[in-house]
């Protein structure tokens, strides 16, 4: 085990992510709107060991009470529209939102349009638009980091 | 490339669907019962619209698949004004098939009683839940969105303290219509839609579509497009299983064995990303064709990655496997047993690991697995240990199978015409959690009707039965030890 995280130095090393200029932290909440999945594996992969974004300060918190941005996934599904909603009413002032991934944007949505309302921003103000289809860790940790220097 | 002659010769009829006939409401379960008598095997059922050819102005059609020694056998049943018999008593894995059709195309199932709803959210608590009375029992609710970063589904856990009496699954939360949707289209646009069902699945959904397309279209593929394709299936499998073994680490709070797993599942999906171009290798299924192209050198390459990939995931194997506070916790938990497993018809290494082996890979003559035989554990459990182990189990046999696949070259490939076309088509393809399943009707150049059936719709009635006598706190790791996909069962 001790040669597996040796490698991980190694691999992280190739892991292009300078440190922040600024210092400081941001907690995330993700809530799945409808996704396919594939953006909470590369969201799981961002603080995975290779990317580990907890080392700059940025954390996945389990409530939205305790978070300062809400990372949205998926087109929003008319079932998840009121958790997604209720989830948003929940967090303190001032939040931001995220929307994660070509979905979430509105960008090719697949699917009866009767099934879903829209993008994220047809229901919740978003300050963050992180591109991919799904997004990689380093796209999603660039835009995440920059978000932290906004806020600071 | 094979010339047209020899590929028809070579056409195995095991995965061809015969459609076999409309037959009315009346003696639709004596129908169903004989083919059962006959040591034919439940795949799927599903509903059509009404106005739907073997169908009445009340309601439409409904269609089940069986599988057997002679191919697969599609059967249509004429709704009568109550509906169509309920199969639930005679096959227990056709319970959520039924409810969906109910939900989705309006048909009444007599005998399915209470037929709960399953896609329709609209309803209160006491319809989609089983009462459970006695002394003290309560209800604790869990989701739509859950503590960690994972999809949305809501659990309700009927228990008295810790013990878990039994449990409600409500998904579909993330219903996006992608069969409706996908009606009416080209296959290639089907495709797309089949294909982001589901990122951890879409090698596995796409291929299935492709299947079902081929072989309605009466094309054979060669057998450089039979093995791109195998190559792909493995790769995903490689990543799935590193990640599903992390996954139950992370259900017990090891965090070494999590990390470590989940830096073999990174490797994974840049080895994908070499190999394919993408890291879910999203859009490298093709219609009838395949451009996958890796050089000798690149193979090669892969090769050696692949060999320090198996040498890291062994060490780190290890470090779960003789640890006993880890063992401790998999030993003994959410047990299924192989009668139960047979019985609801769960599928994959969840089924495999309660002794019911059954492996899509034996009979894929589309796909390059010839020499494959199913993996199987001495002593198959059925607990969390069992799922994980058979896991481990088989991320060596995929190692063995991408070593073989990546000996040489993979060159573009396409298929030949083996037969006539037909109306229907079925696909069916080991994914990583188990045999996935799907059907297209054509209708000329346009996609008529699509089902998907994946392997996370078959073993979610089976999860939620291997939860009934466990700790609720341990539920996350029987979850986790199915790892089974949300997005795959709502579409």
């Amino acid at each position: 085990m001790f040669v597996l995280l040796r490698d991980l130095q190694r691999l992280r090393r190739k892991v292009a992510l300078s440190a922040p200029e600024v210092r400081g932290s941001l907690a995330a909440r993700h809530v799945d709107a409808g996704s396919c999945n594939g953006c909470e594996h590369e969201l799981g992969a961002a603080s995975g060991p290779h990317y580990d974004l907890a080392r700059f300060g940025l954390t996945i918190t389990a409530s939205p009470r305790h978070a300062d941005i809400l990372l949205i996934t998926g087109p929003v599904t008319t079932r998840m529209l009121e958790p997604l909603r209720t989830a948003y009413a929940a967090m303190p002032e001032p939040r931001m939102v995220a929307a994660l991934g070509d979905c979430a944007l509105g960008v090719g949505l697949l699917g009866d349009p009767e099934e879903w309302v829209g993008s994220v921003a047809d229901v919740l103000p978003v300050d963050v638009r992180i591109p991919g289809c799904p997004p990689t860790p380093d796209v999603i940790a660039a835009h995440l980091l920059e978000a932290m220097r906004h806020r600071s | 490339m094979s010339d047209v002659s020899s590929a028809a010769t070579q056409y195995d009829r095991r995965n061809e669907v015969v459609v076999a006939g409309t037959i009315d409401s009346d003696s639709w379960r004596d129908e169903v019962s004989r083919l059962l008598d006959e040591g034919n095997r439940f795949v799927g059922l599903y509903g059509l619209d009404a106005g739907t050819p073997g169908g009445a102005a009340y309601g439409g059609p409904v269609r089940a698949l069986f599988a057997g020694a002679e191919g697969l056998r599609l059967l249509t049943c004429r709704p009568s004004p109550e509906g169509v018999p309920s199969l639930v008593d005679l096959i227990p894995a056709a319970g959520w098939d039924e409810r969906e059709t109910h939900d989705a195309y309006g048909v009444h199932f007599p005998g399915h009683e209470p037929l709960r709803p399953l896609l329709r959210h609209d309803l209160d608590l006491a319809s989609w839940t089983v009462p459970v009375r006695g002394h003290d029992p309560f209800q604790v609710a869990v989701g739509p969105i859950h503590a960690g970063v994972i999809e949305s589904g809501h659990f309700r856990f009927h228990v008295v303290g810790e013990r878990i009496l039994h449990l409600d699954v409500r998904l579909f939360y993330k219903h996006r219509g992608l069969e409706r949707a996908a009606e009416g289209r080209t296959p290639a646009e089907a495709l797309r839609h089949v294909q982001r069902a589901c990122a951890a699945c879409a090698v596995s959904n796409s291929v299935a579509f492709a299947h079902a397309y081929e072989s309605a279209s009466g094309m054979w593929p060669t057998p450089e497009l039979a093995r791109a394709r195998t190559l792909l299936l493995e790769l995903e499998r490689l990543y799935n299983h590193l990640n599903d073994i992390g996954a139950a680490c992370a259900g017990v709070g090891f965090a070494l064995g999590s990390m470590a797993f989940a830096a073999l599942k990174e490797r994974a999906h840049r080895l994908n990303a070499q190999l394919a171009g993408h890291r879910f290798l999203f859009d490298t299924v093709r219609l009838g064709e395949s451009k996958i192209e890796v050089s000798a050198a690149a193979a090669d390459q892969a090769r050696r990655e692949l060999a320090d990939l198996g040498i890291d995931a062994r060490k780190a194997w290890h470090e779960v496997i003789f640890n006993g506070s880890v063992q401790d916790r998999f030993v003994g938990v959410g047990l299924l047993s192989e009668a139960d497993a047979r019985r609801m018809g769960a599928v994959g290494p969840a089924a495999r690991a309660a002794g019911a082996i059954s492996d899509a890979r034996t009979r894929s003559p589309r796909l390059a697995y010839e020499q494959f035989v199913p993996s199987s554990l001495r002593r198959p459990e059925g607990d969390v240990a069992s799922r994980v182990n058979m896991r481990a189990l088989e991320v060596d046999v995929t190692l063995a199978l991408l070593d073989e696949l990546l000996s040489h070259a993979v060159e573009p490939a396409g298929s030949s015409r083996a037969a006539d076309a037909q109306p229907v088509g079925v696909g069916i393809v080991e994914s990583p959690r188990g045999e996935t399943v799907c059907i297209v009707e054509t209708g000329g150049p346009l996609v008529e009707r699509l089902h998907l059936r994946a392997a996370s719709y078959a073993n979610w009635p089976a999860l939620a039965h291997a939860s009934v006598g466990n700790l609720l706190p341990d539920f996350p790791l029987i979850n986790k030890s199915f790892e089974l996909c949300y997005s795959c069962s709502d579409r």
